[in-house]
C-alpha cells in the first residue's frame, strides 16, 4: 500500500511540477501579449534533452545532480498530498527541513565540480539567498509547531481541518503573510531570480548542464515549485480540506480523490499569483534581496512567533 | 626512662663555622680541595639534621651552652620548624656547593667559599637559636656575607647593587637592634621563651613600637613590600649559585625569624590581618613587576618577591593548616627557585646574556638544563604533579577553610597573580623550545656537576609533588610548634 | 586496580616513546601506535564494569579511579580517536623534527583525558585536568611561529579556568568534607542553594573555557588552527569535550537533577549562552578563509549545540547532547584529518582562496570531507542528523522556539561554511601549481575511512549508540528513551531512519537507472566550459577567491569577535599597568630608604592614633 502511495505521489508531483513549468511560460507569454508554447512544452523539452549529447566534468558532476533529484523526490514523500501521505510519520517537519537541504547541496556540488566561474557565482548567490529566507522559514515553521504542539506535518493538516485553516486564524496570519512574502524567493522567481539569472551569469549553477543533466535539472526545478507550494498549502491552507464539506466521504477512495483535487487547485491558485508577481517585477540585486527579506518578512515572522509564544 | 642519644645540634652551626675558617688555612696547604669544603660541611649538616627528625618530632631539643641563662649565652631550641628549615638550608647548601664546583671560575674562590659557608651557617643559626640577640648576631652574619657575595663578581652592576643592599640591610639591622634593645630594656631578658612567658599578648604601645621596629628590620631581609627594593638588584647581579641561595634560603630565613617573633614572642594576632593584605600586595607587586621583565634573573628575583608574598599570606592565615601551607610553600619555593637559578646560571653562562630572547633554541642545545628549568617553572606556577601544586593547594585549602568572603576575594587576587605568573613563565618555555635560534652551534650541555644538583632538585620536586604525604607529618608538627606558643614555652622553660 | 595499572602503563609508555625515540628512532612510531591501540583495547574490554578503586592518598585526600557507563563511553571515544590520530600522524609527522616529543605529548594528552573521565574524586579530576592543560600547551606550541601566541592564549585561559575549578573543589570540600564524587552526590542536597550556585559558577568557568562557550571561546580558533592537524582533531574532537564531561558530571552526577533545575535562572542563562554560542561562531566561520580556522569556529558552534543539549535538561536533550558529543568527535576529527591531508600534500597551505579542484587529485580525501560535512550539517542518514533531531524536537515541544530557531539557523549557516570548505578546496578549478599533487598516503586514508564508516553507520543505525546513551541518562535519573534499532518512538512524532533509507535507496536506484539510460556524456577537461561568449583566462581566474563576497561585505561591517578584542585590550592594559608597577623600584637608593622609614613611621603612626592592631 505504502509503495503504491509513494509511486502515486511521485507521479503526481512530477506531472504537476512539469505542468507548473509550462503554466508559468504560458502565463508569462500571455502577459507579454505573446502566444507562448503549449503547456506540455517542458515535458517535450525534457525528453528532447535526454537524447542530446552532454558534457560531464567528473563523477561529482553526475552524482550531485542525482543527489539533488533524490532530495527533491524524498521531500515529496514526506508531504501529505490531500489525504495521501506516505511517510509523514517519520520525523515530521524537522526531517522535511533537513531533506530540503539535499537538493540545493547536490546542485551545488555538481555545479562546483563544473569549474565554471558563472556556476560558482550562481551557487554562492543561491546559498546566501537561501540562508536569508531560511531565517524566515524557520521562524514560520517554529510558530506553527509551537502553536499545534507537534512536529508532524500531517497532524498540523488534520488539526487545521478540525478547527480553522492557519491562514484564517488570527494567531497564525502573520507567519502566513511572511511565507507569502518569501515565496517568490523560494521559487526563484523575480524579483529574486538572482542565482539563476540567465541574462547575467548564464543561468548560474546550471550553466554547464546540457543533455540529460539539463533534463534532470528541469525535472528538479518543477519538483521544487511543487514542494514549495505544497508546503504552503499544507501549512496554511488546510491541505486537501475545503471547510469540511467533504468530511462525509473522507476515508474512502473518492474522499482521497476529492481532497487531492482540492489540494491541487489550491496549489495552482497560489502558483498563478506567484507567476504574476514574477511577471511584473524587475530583478533585485543580491544585497537588496537579502536586506528586503531580513527586514520585512523576518520582522513579520518574529512578531508572529512572539504572539504564538505569548498566547501559549 | 631511657635517654635517647643524639648528635648535639650545636654541631650544625659549629662544624660549618669551623670549616669556613679552615678554608683560608687550607688554601696554603691544598688549594684544590677548598671547593669541596662546603660540600662536606653541608652534607654533614644534612645528615645530622635528618637523624634529628625522629627525636624532634617527639619533643624539642634544648641546648644551653655554658649552663646559664645569661643574655649572651648560646641557647639553641631545635624544634620541628627550625629543623625543617635547617634541613632545607643544608640541602640547598650541599647541592649549590656541588654546583659551584664548576660554576665558580672567576674571582677569589677562597673568599667565595668562606662567604658562602658563613651565609648558610648564619641562616642555620637564625632558625635554630632560642634567643633574640643571637638571632640578631646570626642574622648579621647572614646579611654581611650576602652583601659581599652580591658584589662578588666585582663588576659595576654587582658593586652598585651590593652597596644598595648594604645600605638598606644596615638600616634593617639597626632597626632590628633598636627593637631588641627596647625589649631588653623593658623585660631584662633576651631569651625568646622567657620573653614570651612575660608577654602574654601584645597590647600596649610600649610593646608595639619594638615589634614594629623588629618587623621592619626583619621585613627588609624577608623582602616584604615595600621593604624589598634591594632584592631585584641584588638577586640579579649575584652569581647564579648565590642567587639560588639568596632567593631560596635567605629571604625565607628572614621571614621565618619574623614569624617566630610575631607568633612566639608577641602573639600578635591582630597584626596578622594586616600582614594578610601585605602578603597579597607583595605577591601582586612581585608578579606584576616580573611580568614584563626581559632579564631572566630579574624576572626570577621579582618572582621570588611574589612567592614570599604568598608565604606571608599563608602564615598570616594563622591556622594550623595555613602555617602548614606556608611551610610547604617555603620548601617548594626553595626547591623551585634554587633549581631555576641553577639552570639559569648555566644558560646565561652558555649564551653570555641575561636577556630571555637570547635563550632561543636552548631546548635543543641544552636539553637537560632546559628540561629541569621547565620542571621548575611548572612547579612554581603550581601545575600538578609537581610540588608547587601541593603547596599552593594547601594554601588555597587553608584560606577557604576560613569560609569568609574576605578570603575568597584575596584568593581571587592570588589567582590573578598566578595567571600573570603563568603568562611570563610559559613565555620563557616557548622561547626555550619553540623559537629557532640564529646560531646553529652544536649541543652544549651544562657541566655534569651542575646537572647533578639540578637533577636532585627536579627529582625532589617531582617526588614531593606526587607524595607530599611523606613530609606532611613533619610540616604539621612544625606548624603546630610555631602556632602553639604555650607548648614552646613549656619545652624551653620546663 | 586494573584501572590504576592501565594509567601507569600508559604514562610509562609515553616516557618510553620519548627515550626510545632518542636512541632508536624507528621504534617510536610503532610504540606509539601499539600503546594507543592497547589503551583502546583495555578500555573497550572494560565495557559494563562499574567499580571504583582508591589508588593514592594526596595530602589527606583519597584519590579514586572509577568506571561506569558514563565514563566508559567517553573513555572509549578518547582512546579510539587517540589511536586513529596517532596512525594519521605517522605520515603527517614523518619528516618533522623532534617527533618523539610530539608522540610523547600526544599520549600524555590522551592519558590525561582518560584520567579525567576515569577520576572518581574531584582532586584527581583536577590533577589530570592540569596535566592535560600543560601537555596541550606544549603540543599547540609545537609548530612554532604563529602557534606561540595561540598557545599563550590557550594556557592563560586554561589557568584561569582550572584555578577557578580548584577554588570550587575546595569550597565544596569545606561544605561537604569530601571530594569523592559518589559521596558528594548524596551530601549535596544538604547544602543551601546559594552555595550550590556559587560552586556551579566556579566550575562553569573552568568547563566553559574548555568547552569554548561564549564568552570564554577566544582561545579556541587560534589554537585549533595552529596545532598540528592530527592534534587539532583530538583538540576539537574530544579535548574540548572534557568541558562537556565536566558539565555532565557536575549537573547530573554531583548535583543531580532534583536540584540543578530548581536553581532559579541558572538554566535560562546557560541556554541563552548556548544559543549565542551557536549563532555567532557559525557566521564567523562563514567569514574565515583559513580552512582550519573555519573548522575551529565551527567547533565552537557545534560545542554550543552540545552545551544546549546538556543544559536544557529534558531526557531528549541530554541524550541528544551526549550523542552529539559522540558524533561531533567523529565528524570533526574526520574533517580536521582531511584538511591535514591537504596540508600535508600542499606543504602547509590552508588558505581557502588559493586551493581548488583537488577532487581530481585526492578523491578519497574529498569523499571523507564530504561525508564529514554531511554529518556536520546533519543530513539524514548521517549521525549528526539524529542527535540534532533530538535536540530540536525537545526545544520545540518544550516551548523554547527561540532556542530552536538559534539551533536551526545554525544549521543553515553550517551548510554555507561546509560548502565553502568543500568548494574552495576540492571543487572549482585546480590551480596549475597543484598539477602534481599526490593522493593521501594509506596511513592517512585508514583513519579517515574508519571515521567515515562510523558516520554512516551511526546515521543508519542510531539505535546502537543510543542504547549506551540510554543507560547513561538512566543513571542520571531520567526515563529511558524508547529506542529501536533505526530510530526513536514517541507520542509526539517518531523518527524512523529505515523509511528514509529505503526511500532514498529506491529513488536513488531509479534515478541512476534513468540517468544511465540517457545518452552517454563526454568527459571534458576543466578549462573547457561555457562562458557565454567571453574568454576566461586560465591563470587569472580564481574560482575560490572570496566565495561569499556579498555576505562577507554585509557581515564584516558588524560581525567581529568583540569578546576576543575585549580580552586582548584588557591584556594590553594589564601589561601596561604592570610596567607602571615596576616603576616603584626606581633604582635610586634614597627612595628605597624612604620606603623603609615610611613603612615604619606609618605603622607606628597608625597604632598610636587608632590602635588598630
Amino acid at each position: 500500500m505504502n509503495i503504491l502511495l509513494m509511486i502515486l505521489s511521485a507521479i503526481i508531483s512530477l506531472v504537476t511540477g512539469m505542468f507548473f513549468l509550462g503554466l508559468a511560460r504560458k502565463i508569462m507569454a500571455m502577459i507579454h501579449w505573446r502566444y507562448g508554447p503549449p503547456i506540455y512544452q517542458p515535458l517535450i523539452d525534457v525528453i528532447r534533452y535526454f537524447h542530446q549529447r552532454a558534457v560531464s566534468h567528473g563523477f561529482i558532476f553526475d552524482l550531485g545532480i542525482i543527489i539533488s533529484l533524490i532530495g527533491s523526490l524524498l521531500v515529496v514523500f514526506f508531504l501529505p498530498l490531500g489525504n495521501i501521505s506516505s511517510f509523514s510519520n517519520s520525523g515530521g517537519l524537522l526531517v522535511i527541513l533537513y531533506i530540503l537541504i539535499l537538493s540545493p547541496l547536490g546542485l551545488a556540488l555538481s555545479s562546483g565540480e563544473s569549474a565554471n566561474p558563472n556556476a560558482s557565482i550562481g551557487i554562492s548567490r543561491k546559498l546566501i539567498l537561501t540562508l536569508s529566507y531560511e531565517f524566515v522559514l524557520i521562524i514560520i515553521l517554529l510558530s506553527l509547531m509551537s502553536q499545534y504542539q507537534t512536529i508532524s506535518l500531517q497532524e498540523i493538516v488534520m488539526l487545521q481541518a478540525r478547527k480553522v485553516w492557519s491562514f484564517a486564524s488570527w494567531k497564525l496570519i502573520l507567519p502566513g503573510i511572511a511565507y507569502l512574502l518569501i515565496l517568490p524567493a523560494m521559487l526563484g522567481f523575480r524579483p529574486f531570480e538572482i542565482a539563476g539569472a540567465s541574462q547575467e551569469i548564464s543561468a548560474g549553477p546550471s550553466v554547464e548542464f546540457g543533455g540529460k543533466y539539463l533534463a534532470l535539472n528541469t525535472i528538479n526545478h518543477g519538483l521544487l515549485h511543487f514542494i514549495t507550494i505544497a508546503l504552503f498549502v499544507n501549512l496554511f491552507l488546510g491541505g486537501g480540506d475545503l471547510f469540511g464539506i467533504f468530511d462525509s466521504i473522507s476515508g474512502t477512495f473518492w474522499g482521497s480523490f476529492v481532497s487531492l483535487i482540492i489540494f491541487l487547485i489550491k496549489m495552482i491558485l497560489i502558483f498563478v499569483i506567484s507567476v504574476f508577481i514574477n511577471a511584473v517585477f524587475p530583478r533585485l540585486r543580491l544585497e537588496q534581496a537579502t536586506k528586503y527579506i531580513l527586514y520585512y518578512p523576518l520582522s513579520i515572522a518574529i512578531v508572529g512567533l512572539i504572539i504564538v509564544v505569548a498566547i501559549n | 626512662m631511657k635517654e635517647i642519644t643524639y648528635i648535639n645540634p650545636v654541631l650544625l652551626i659549629a662544624v660549618p663555622l669551623a670549616l669556613a675558617f679552615i678554608i683560608p688555612i687550607l688554601k696554603f696547604v691544598w688549594e684544590k680541595s677548598i671547593k669541596w669544603i662546603p660540600v662536606a660541611g653541608f652534607l654533614f649538616d644534612l645528615i645530622v639534621s635528618i637523624t634529628l627528625i625522629p627525636i624532634v618530632l617527639q619533643k624539642n631539643i634544648i641546648v644551653k651552652i655554658g649552663g646559664t641563662t645569661t643574655p649572651f649565652s648560646i641557647n639553641l631550641v631545635v624544634g620541628p620548624a627550625g629543623l625543617l628549615l635547617s634541613i632545607m638550608i643544608s640541602l640547598a647548601g650541599f647541592l649549590v656547593a656541588i654546583y659551584a664546583l664548576k660554576y665558580i671560575q672567576e674571582g677569589d674562590k677562597t673568599k667565595y667559599h668562606i662567604l658562602f659557608m658563613l651565609l648558610l651557617t648564619g641562616a642555620i643559626g637564625v632558625v635554630l637559636t632560642g634567643d633574640i640577640f643571637n638571632l640578631f648576631v646570626f642574622f648579621e652574619v647572614l646579611c654581611i656575607s650576602s652583601y659581599a657575595l652580591v658584589g662578588y663578581l666585582g663588576n659595576r652592576a654587582g658593586i652598585e647593587s651590593s652597596i644598595k643592599y648594604l645600605i638598606q640591610g644596615s638600616i634593617g639591622s639597626s632597626l632590628l637592634l633598636v627593637g631588641i634593645g627596647l625589649i631588653y630594656g623593658q623585660y631584662g631578658t633576651l631569651n625568646m621563651a622567657d620573653l614570651a612567658a612575660q608577654i602574654k599578648t601584645a597590647d600596649s604601645i610600649s610593646l608595639f613600637v619594638p615589634m614594629f621596629f623588629m618587623i621592619t628590620g626583619l621585613g627588609i631581609e624577608a623582602a616584604i613590600f615595600p621593604l624589598n627594593s634591594w632584592l631585584p638588584d641584588a638577586h640579579s647581579s649575584a652569581p647564579s649559585s648565590i642567587s639560588a641561595v639568596l632567593s631560596g634560603i635567605a629571604i625565607e630565613v628572614g621571614l621565618y625569624a619574623m614569624m617566630r617573633i610575631l607568633f612566639t614572642i608577641f602573639a600578635a594576632e591582630s597584626f596578622m590581618g594586616f600582614l594578610l593584605f601585605l602578603g597579597v600586595i607583595t605577591l601582586l607587586i612581585g608578579e606584576m613587576s616580573a611580568f614584563s621583565q626581559n632579564n631572566i634573573k630579574r624576572m626570577l628575583a621579582y618572582s621570588s618577591i611574589g612567592q614570599i608574598g604568598l608565604i606571608v599570606f599563608a602564615f598570616s592565615i594563622a591556622t594550623a593548616s595555613g602555617l602548614s601551607g606556608g611551610f610547604f610553600q617555603m620548601i617548594s619555593h626553595t626547591l623551585n627557585k634554587a633549581l631555576l637559578f641553577l639552570a639559569t646560571g648555566f644558560m646565561i653562562y652558555r649564551t653570555g646574556s641575561m636577556e630571555i630572547s637570547s635563550f632561543r633554541g636552548l631546548g635543543k642545545k641544552m636539553p637537560l638544563t632546559a628540561l629541569f628549568f621547565t620542571i621548575g617553572t611548572f612547579s612554581i606556577i603550581g601545575l600538578p604533579p609537581f610540588v608547587g601544586f601541593a603547596s599552593k593547594f594547601l594554601i588555597f585549602k587553608a584560606a577557604l577553610a576560613k569560609q569568609e568572603l574576605l578570603f575568597i576575594i584575596l584568593i581571587a587576587v592570588i589567582i590573578l597573580t598566578t595567571v600573570i605568573e603563568g603568562a611570563y613563565f610559559f613565555r620563557i618555555i616557548q622561547t626555550l623550545y619553540f623559537k629557532e635560534s640564529d646560531d646553529k652551534s652544536s649541543k652544549q650541555e651544562s657541566a655534569i656537576t651542575a646537572l647533578i644538583p639540578m637533577f636532585i632538585f627536579a627529582l625532589l620536586i617531582l617526588i614531593l609533588g606526587i607524595y607530599p604525604n611523606w613530609i606532611m607529618k613533619f610540616i604539621h608538627s612544625a606548624a603546630s610548634e610555631l602556632l602553639n606558643k604555650m607548648s614552646y614555652l613549656r619545652s624551653v622553660l620546663g | 586496580m586494573i584501572l590504576f595499572y592501565m594509567m601507569i602503563f600508559a604514562f610509562v609508555g609515553a616516557f618510553l616513546i620519548y627515550f626510545a625515540g632518542k636512541s632508536f628512532p624507528r621504534i617510536k612510531e610503532i610504540l606509539a601506535v601499539v600503546i594507543s591501540f592497547l589503551l583502546f583495547l583495555f578500555v573497550a574490554l572494560l565495557y559494563g564494569k562499574d567499580f571504583q578503586i582508591n589508588y593514592h592518598n594526596f595530602l589527606g585526600f583519597h584519590l579514586f579511579l572509577r568506571i561506569n557507563m558514563f565514563s566508559w563511553l567517553f573513555a572509549l571515544t578518547i582512546t579510539f580517536l587517540g589511536f586513529l590520530s596517532i596512525i594519521f600522524s605517522l605520515s603527517y609527522m614523518k619528516d618533522k623534527k623532534n617527533n618523539a616529543f610530539y608522540y610523547m605529548n600526544m599520549l600524555f594528552v590522551n592519558i590525561a583525558m582518560l584520567g579525567i573521565v576515569l577520576a572518581g574524586d574531584l582532586i584527581s579530576f583536577f590533577i589530570f585536568w592540569e596535566i592535560m592543560s600543560w601537555s596541550t600547551f606544549l603540543l599547540i606550541s609545537y609548530k612554532k611561529g604563529s602557534a606561540l601566541p595561540a598557545s599563550m592564549k590557550y594556557i592563560i585561559m586554561s589557568i584561569i579556568g582550572s584555578l577557578s575549578m580548584l577554588i570550587g573543589i575546595l569550597y565544596l570540600y569545606d561544605l561537604t568534607d569530601t571530594t569523592i564524587i559518589s559521596q558528594l552526590s548524596h551530601i549535596i542536597r544538604f547544602i543551601n542553594k546559594g552555595d550550590v550556585i556559587f560552586v556551579v559558577i566556579l566550575f562553569s568557568i573552568a568547563f566553559g573555557i574548555k568547552n569554548a562557550v561564549i564568552p570564554f571561546h577566544n582561545w579556541l580558533p587560534p589554537a585549533h588552527s595552529e596545532a598540528p592537524s592530527p592534534f587539532s582533531a583530538i583538540l576539537s574532537g574530544i579535548l574540548i569535550k572534557m568541558g562537556v564531561y565536566g558539565f555532565l558530571l557536575l549537573f547530573y552526577v554531583i548535583i543531580g537533577l532534583d536540584i540543578i533545575f530548581h536553581l532559579t535562572g541558572l538554566t535560562i542563562v546557560l541556554n541563552v549562552l548556548a544559543a549565542i554560542t551557536i549563532i555567532f561562531p557559525t557566521f564567523l566561520a562563514i567569514l574565515q578563509n583559513d580552512a582550519k580556522r573555519l573548522l575551529a569556529w565551527s567547533t565552537v558552534a557545534q560545542a554550543g549545540y552540545i552545551f544546549m543539549g546538556i543544559t536544557y535538561g529534558t531526557e531528549l536533550s541530554v541524550a541528544g547532547g551526549i550523542f552529539h558529543f559522540l558524533n561531533h568527535a567523529i565528524f570533526k576529527a574526520l574533517m580536521f584529518l582531511a584538511v591535514g591531508a591537504i596540508e600535508y600534500r600542499t606543504k602547509g597551505i590552508r588558505d581557502l582562496n588559493s586551493l581548488g579542484g583537488f577532487i581530481k587529485k585526492m578523491p578519497f580525501t574529498f569523499a571523507a570531507m564530504l561525508i564529514g560535512a554531511m554529518g556536520l550539517i546533519g543530513l539524514p542518514l548521517t549521525n549528526g542528523f539524529v542527535s540534532k533531531w533530538l535536540i530540536y524536537k525537545t526545544l520545540i515541544l518544550n516551548g523554547s522556539p527561540f532556542l530552536a530557531f538559534a539551533a536551526l539557523i545554525g544549521t543553515w549557516g553550517t551548510i554555507l561554511y561546509s560548502y565553502k570548505l568543500i568548494h574552495n578546496i576540492f571543487l572549482g578549478q585546480l590551480p596549475a601549481k597543484f598539477e602534481n599533487i599526490q593522493k593521501a598516503p594509506f596511513s592517512m586514508k585508514m583513519p579517515m575511512m574508519i571515521l567515515s564508516t562510523i558516520i554512516i553507520f551511526f546515521g543508519i543505525l542510531p539505535g546502537i549508540p543510543l542504547q549506551f546513551i540510554n543507560k547513561i541518562i538512566v543513571s542520571f535519573g531520567y526515563h529511558p528513551l524508547n529506542v529501536s534499532l533505526f530510530g526513536i518512538v514517541s507520542d509526539s512524532g517518531n523518527l524512523n531512519i529505515i523509511n528514509i533509507l529505503a526511500a532514498t535507496f529506491v529513488i536513488g536506484v531509479l534515478i541512476v537507472l534513468f540517468f544511465r539510460s540517457g545518452r552517454k556524456s563526454v568527459r571534458v577537461d576543466q578549462y573547457d566550459n561555457y562562458a557565454a561568449g567571453s574568454f576566461i583566462p586560465k591563470e587569472k581566474y580564481s574560482y575560490t577567491n572570496s566565495f561569499y563576497a556579498p555576505l562577507d561585505r554585509f557581515l564584516n561591517s558588524f560581525l567581529k569577535d568583540y569578546i576576543d578584542i575585549f580580552y586582548c585590550k584588557s591584556a594590553a592594559l594589564i601589561r601596561h599597568f604592570c610596567n607602571g608597577i615596576r616603576k616603584i623600584y626606581t633604582g635610586y637608593v634614597g627612595s628605597y630608604v624612604m620606603y623603609i622609614l615610611l613603612f615604619l613611621a606609618v605603622l607606628i603612626f597608625v597604632q598610636l592614633n587608632w590602635s588598630v592592631f
